[in-house]
């Protein structure tokens, strides 16, 4: 059995901001978003990928509060632009398929399966970066309330697509709706 | 002989270059020990299960620790661009590390310099960094999951994260398209093995085989199960068999370890690992008509 759907809520930007790596886009996204911005993932325009990239799509006119958050947090970024039509979203689209005492919930390239039940994570596959083995070994056989988040141990767009399929399992074994 | 190259899921492992050899749920090279149930590790042990079964040496390995940050996978790549011409290795595997265009770039090139060039394979994030880079068609064999294809399908994606909508929807019928199109973008290796609920071997945008038997679908959740796949075709390629024959086998070989350990969605991949001996020993003979064994004369 399974089943997909896509974040309801999309938020639009006018800007983005380029940061040096992932990790740091990873750290600007949790800092604006605890300030109470609007923000999204966002691919960097073409010229400025280096491989494994992420920029952060936001509201233009919140450039300067933004920018003083990032001081005060110690968040270092490269430069604000002007969103281009080549800034590419990324995948939103999740998949659940139910195996009986499991399931697996899968987010863009990434897949994490629980036990109904307990809530164990019990596998993780999918992705290609170097931080999801060392997820895998920090997070499989652990609760999902208990394990350990992606987006605060991964560095690359694979931890965050896992961070998507981790807040879904949670949600589904917490009783919330599923897609 | 066959290197195998990838990071490995602790940031204080060293960067260890050397001859590999299993011992219980472990790897070992250069005296240093790690798993062998994750990523690159199972990678290694399924292309040690084919090099054992047909009684070659055994798989040297380029292995660091690299938690996402990119540490190992710098490394990683600095000693194999200064070591891969006097290393010459007849077969290269390249898997999971940050991909960083610019370093895979720089290693192609000095791989030129090879006297003979080795028979290159690339999954995980070597793939993503190659076709990145533009270099697809310089690889042998890519062994993409159903969202690396798409991925390696769209013109604009750096990254498997970021797929047009349209060839994200992962429908199974749409694999054959996005294959055509992964070659008409010259994203694609020279033969690109489709690792799925359906396997697809193709070359040239062609389509030359499918397996779809023992199927076993509580195997999609394993994480592993896909790295698998790249080390026993690495080691089949190794052994001698033609690409497309030992992209057949692979997908077989793993199909049918699968099944012989009847899995659930919590089962481990070492458990899929440790079947591929009893695999190989049962049904290689059949599968090619050729006598591997002296078991079977």
């Amino acid at each position: 059995m399974e089943a997909a759907k896509q974040n309801k809520v999309k938020f639009v930007g006018d800007g983005i901001i380029i940061f040096h790596d992932v990790a740091g886009a990873m750290k600007g996204d949790r800092t604006v978003r605890a300030a109470g911005y609007d923000t999204k993932l966002v691919a960097p325009p073409p010229e400025l990928r280096m491989g494994c990239d992420l920029a952060l799509e936001v509201n233009l006119v919140e450039q300067a509060g933004i920018e003083r958050l990032f001081k005060e947090k110690d968040v270092p970024f490269v430069r604000f632009l002007p969103l281009t039509k080549n800034a590419s979203q990324m995948c939103d689209i999740v998949k659940v398929t139910d195996f009986g005492k499991w399931v697996m919930v899968k987010a863009g390239n990434m897949k994490l399966s629980f036990e109904k039940g307990s809530g164990v994570i019990v596998n993780i596959s999918g992705g290609g970066c170097p931080d999801i083995p060392y997820l895998n070994a920090e997070m499989v056989d652990k609760p999902l309330a208990l394990a350990p988040h992606p987006n605060e141990l991964g560095y690359t767009l694979c931890a965050t697509m896992l961070q998507r399929a981790y807040e879904e399992a949670l949600n589904i074994f917490n009783g919330g709706s599923r897609p | 002989m066959m290197l195998l190259f990838g990071t490995l899921p602790d940031k204080n492992f060293p960067m260890t270059y050397g001859q590999v050899r299993p011992e219980g749920d472990y790897l070992f090279a250069d005296g240093q020990r790690f798993s062998r149930t994750q990523g690159t590790g199972a990678m290694i042990s399924a292309a040690l299960a084919i090099t054992n079964y047909f009684k070659l040496d055994a798989p040297y390995v380029l292995v660091a620790g690299d938690i996402g940050d990119g540490k190992g996978t710098r490394d990683i790549y600095k000693y194999l661009t200064e070591h891969v011409v006097e290393l010459a290795p007849e077969v290269l595997t390249m898997h999971y590390s940050l991909p960083i265009m610019a370093l895979l770039k720089k290693l192609c090139e000095t791989i030129k310099g090879c006297t003979t060039r080795p028979f290159m394979i690339a999954d995980a994030g070597a793939m993503y960094a190659v076709k990145g880079a533009g270099l697809a068609s310089e690889f042998d064999i890519f062994t993409p999951d159903p969202s690396e294809i798409a991925f390696l399908a769209d013109p604009q994606a750096t990254h498997p994260a970021y797929i047009s909508h349209y060839l994200f929807a992962c429908d199974a019928d749409k694999i054959p398209g996005q294959i055509e199109d992964a070659f008409k973008n010259k994203s694609a290796a020279k033969l690109l093995l489709v690792k799925g609920k359906t396997d697809y071997v193709a070359t040239d945008g062609h389509i030359l085989a499918t397996i779809t038997e023992p199927n076993v679908p509580t195997l999609e959740p394993i994480g592993g199960t896909g790295d698998t796949i790249t080390g026993l075709v690495s080691g089949l390629v190794y052994a001698g068999l033609e690409p497309k024959d030992a992209a057949i086998f692979a997908c077989r070989t793993n199909r049918t370890a699968g099944m012989l350990a009847q899995p659930t969605p919590a089962t481990k991949v070492k458990e899929i690992i440790d079947q591929f001996p009893i695999v190989a020993k049962q049904n290689y003979c059949s599968w090619s008509g050729v006598c591997y064994n002296d078991a079977c004369k």
